[in-house]
């Protein structure tokens, strides 16, 4: 067969729980890696440690993709449900590679011109390996034959992949890998006469991260130093990424006793002048909500991440929804400002969460940096983060000599620009009050109605003084577009791909990443404006930033709601499909 | 020199136990001679939530609650600053509970006053945890001994003011020593809603008083918690200590390092971990 070139591969690796599939898409996103692909690395995994049927997703491109493509092209199925899951979702040609170990895959469920490989890799890991485990390095032995890779590559990435284990782990590894080749040449795939042929671009010093990772990383370049956390899915990686790296820079993260605690200590630590942090999830942050509106009233600058999950309540803990909006835009008593920041990839998060880490100090109050699951933890390929760039901006924080020039020093002094200068606990002759209760100008409780009404607005007047520096949203596309896209986080990925296709049908169009999503800036206002209709792509079930969007003045009509809340994100054919079916009612409207 | 704010002066009623705990703090103070701007005093919601407003110290206004928290967060950020938690015992016992076994177990170097009058005063007289009912009085005191990691607990009386001082002065210096956690459960009557100055009088059990009682020994302390507990008394004065310890090395996160230049080649360093491979 005449091989066909590859520049856009996806695959899905899927088995029980702690089969290895996760193993399986690093070695070979590694091995495209070090052809220059775009890596896009997803898992699809139940809330459990071990067990239930789990999948990983590898999408390796030239062109950059920030999303799964519309089919895979291989399956790797360690069990029948890994078929029933995967096949449906193969592309037309797709081959998948079975283990047959208990039996033959049921070809139901699979495109009818799919090729199927049978490999028994437990058993064969079993009988000569004496251990399960090993069969991921048979199966990539297989997987790399099938991409057209050479085997000396193969072996490259296994060793880079696990060149933290002893040796004789990495030499049963590298044996189990050449019974794979000698596996997939008895199948007919032998050096050199793959179905595929890999394309190699340019090499790149680009980073694979998660959003995860990038937040907490962006927080400590920004000179965060104080993390507490409970664990929650799906933001604990930022909790244990911090306990591990903040000691080496005099920092301290803590896994508190829950999450009101780890808020609280979070702002008490703040109140001494260190950048602090916390990050949860939607039920973590509803419990957090009363202590934000106290971030508001007493103004302590405080980073909060919510990484949201599909809810409400419990939800689904590993599935990404966009459903916190309102309670972060909204949510808890009173009225206070507060920033709400939302990234669409792992460099984006880290830029977001260095200017939220300045902005919090800055403007004394809350900042959220909002992610879903997916950009929270979909590991995905960009350029490296520029270091240089970060800066650390504290605002009106006063030291020793700068507070030593002040007649008097009041912590909630009312000004134009509705900031306080500010001192950090500790500071010699600094000593104020601070309280979430109303408080007069020098922190003592105040019920006083003119005193209200000035702090009130002294503290409203703060989000208009550092509105200018909130990020704009990122705009691709035809400006003279007439219909407008708009979506943030992980819908960003499929809206670029199905704005494509839209545009092959000749379709003129433009997109919208909003990086803030509260307050409302004037890029959105514009953008919608400019546009016939704007379709508003949201993963939740009603429409939450449309009507956030609604509620700052931007008419309801020209705006059409896409949504999803099945705990999947959106495929770019899928995503284009739900827009062209609207444009049809539309036109015969 | 900068003006700051004027210390305000108490709300509470004429005869509240809390005044009792005020003047030992600040006498504690006094004797030990911190400097106003070291010491930072957050408490919690209710009467006793006031006490921060009247020290001239840094204060801060708590959460209901939260008060250990956000003390916790101060101390482990910046350890050279002496920090004193305070509240009542609706706040500390009922709401804040859960805090307190972690303050406890993770023995941070925090004083917490409890202003403890088995009633919420400011909320006009519910009854709060320590108020004996049917099922019994909560008892922290004996809660605290019952955490292996506890190193510090007292019981102060309002009407006793020089042991309350005494109490204090040595929970600041146990703080200050960062020898961890110091609980001072202060039994302080509410003069309006639950008058029991003539009850705490008798029922009180002087540990000063007890040549024999060895604040050093937990299991006879906590025998005795409970042998007293069964005749409708308490024990006050110092419960328990732990033997000094060297201190452990503290980070002081608020004096870190932070401005990005001279630290870039250690976030480039990072950095590249996760751009290896091609």
């Amino acid at each position: 067969m005449t091989p066909k070139p590859l520049s856009d591969l996806n695959v899905m690796v899927c088995g029980q729980g702690g089969d290895g599939s996760v193993t399986l898409v690093s070695l070979l996103g590694d091995l495209l890696r070090a052809r220059g692909f775009h890596l896009f690395e997803a898992r699809d995994v139940g809330s459990r440690v071990k067990g239930g049927s789990a999948a990983a997703c590898l999408r390796a491109s030239l062109e950059r993709r920030a999303g799964l493509g519309d089919r895979f092209d291989l399956l790797v199925a360690f069990d029948g449900e890994a078929v029933a899951r995967g096949g449906p979702l193969l592309a037309e040609h797709g081959i998948v590679v079975y283990d047959g170990s208990d039996g033959h895959p049921d070809r139901t469920r699979l495109p009818a011109r799919a090729t199927v490989l049978e490999v028994p890799f437990g058993r064969l890991a079993v009988r000569d390996l004496r251990r399960d485990l090993f069969k991921n390095g048979t199966a990539f032995g297989v997987v790399a034959r099938l991409v057209g890779a050479s085997d000396e590559e193969a072996e490259a990435a296994l060793r880079r992949q696990l060149r933290r284990l002893q040796p004789r782990v990495v030499d049963a590894n590298v044996e189990a890998l050449r019974q794979g080749f000698d596996y997939a040449a008895a199948l007919g795939v032998a050096n050199g006469n793959a179905p595929w042929t890999l394309a190699a671009g340019p090499p790149r010093t680009r980073v694979l991260i998660t959003g995860n990772q990038a937040v907490a990383f962006g927080f400590l370049a920004a000179g965060g130093r104080f993390f507490a956390g409970y664990p929650i899915t799906p933001a604990t990686e930022i909790l244990e990424w911090l306990s591990k790296r903040l000691p080496a820079f005099g920092g301290l993260a803590v896994q508190a006793e829950d999450e009101l605690s780890a808020i609280n200590m979070a702002l008490g630590a703040a109140m001494t002048g260190t950048r602090a942090m916390t990050a949860s999830s939607g039920p973590g942050i509803a419990l957090m909500q009363e202590s934000i509106s106290h971030l508001g009233s007493a103004e302590i600058g405080l980073v909060v991440v919510d990484c949201q999950r599909a809810g409400p309540s419990t939800g689904m803990p590993t599935k990404p929804e966009q459903s916190d909006l309102d309670m972060l835009a909204h949510g808890a008593s009173g009225d206070f400002p507060r920033i709400v920041l939302v990234p669409s990839d792992p460099r984006d998060a880290f830029e977001l969460t260095v200017l939220a880490t300045n902005l919090a100090e800055r403007y004394q109050g809350p900042v959220y940096v909002a992610l879903d699951q997916a950009v929270a933890q979909d590991s995905v390929t960009v350029d490296r983060f520029d270091l240089e760039a970060v800066t650390v901006e504290r605002g009106k924080l006063l030291d020793e000599a700068g507070l030593h020039e002040l007649d008097e020093y009041a912590r909630y002094r009312v000004t134009d620009d509705g900031l306080s200068p500010w001192v950090p606990l500790g500071l010699p002759g600094g000593q104020h009050l601070v309280t979430g209760n109303e408080h007069d100008e020098w922190g003592l409780v105040s019920a006083a109605p003119a005193n209200r009404v000035q702090q009130v607005e002294k503290r409203a007047r703060k989000l208009e003084t550092v509105r200018p520096d909130l990020p704009r949203a990122t705009q691709l596309g035809d400006p003279a577009g007439r219909i407008g896209l708009i979506g943030f986080g992980m819908e960003t990925g499929a809206m670029g791909e199905a704005a494509e296709h839209l545009a092959a049908t000749g379709m003129t169009v433009k997109q919208l990443r909003p990086r803030t999503l509260w307050p409302v800036l004037e890029d959105v206002h514009e953008f919608v404006a400019s546009c016939e209709r704007t379709y508003v792509v949201e993963h939740n079930a009603t429409a939450q930033y449309a009507h956030l969007l609604a509620s700052e003045g931007i008419p309801l009509d020209r705006l059409v709601s896409i949504l999803r809340y099945d705990g999947v994100p959106f495929r770019p054919q899928e995503l284009a499909a739900r827009i062209l079916h609207c444009e049809a009612e539309v036109a015969a409207a | 020199m900068t003006a700051t704010y004027t210390p305000a002066a108490p709300i509470w009623c004429s005869g509240c136990g809390h005044y009792g705990v005020l003047g030992a703090l600040r006498g504690a103070i006094a004797d030990l001679g911190i400097p106003a701007h070291e010491l930072v005093t957050l408490a919690g919601i209710g009467c006793s939530g006031t006490i921060q407003n009247y020290l001239g110290t840094y204060g801060y206004h708590a959460l209901h609650g939260r008060v250990l928290p956000t003390a916790t967060g101060v101390a482990l950020a910046n350890p050279d600053l002496t920090v004193i938690a305070a509240g009542g015992d609706g706040d500390g016992y009922a709401i804040g509970a859960g805090h307190l076994v972690h303050a406890f177990r993770r023995n941070a170097s925090v004083a917490y006053v409890v202003m403890s009058n088995e009633t919420y005063g400011l909320t006009k007289g519910q009854l709060s945890p320590t108020r004996p009912t049917e099922h019994g009085r909560l008892d922290a005191v004996a809660m605290g001994l019952a955490i292996a990691s506890t190193t510090f607990v007292a019981r102060g009386y309002g009407g006793w003011s020089e042991q309350l001082r005494r109490l204090v002065r040595q929970a600041l210096e146990h703080v200050r020593a960062r020898q961890g956690f110091a609980f001072v459960e202060v039994i302080s009557p509410c003069v309006t809603y639950w008058d029991t100055y003539s009850h705490w009088d008798q029922a009180l059990y002087d540990l000063d008083a007890d040549d024999a009682y060895d604040p050093s020994d937990r299991a006879a302390a906590f025998a005795l918690t409970q042998e007293l507990a069964a005749a409708g008394r308490l024990p006050a004065g110092l419960v328990y200590r732990a033997p000094a310890l060297v201190p452990a090395e503290l980070p002081c996160p608020a004096r870190a390092a932070i401005e990005p230049g001279p630290l870039l080649p250690a976030y480039e360093a990072i950095l590249d971990e996760y751009a290896a491979a091609g």
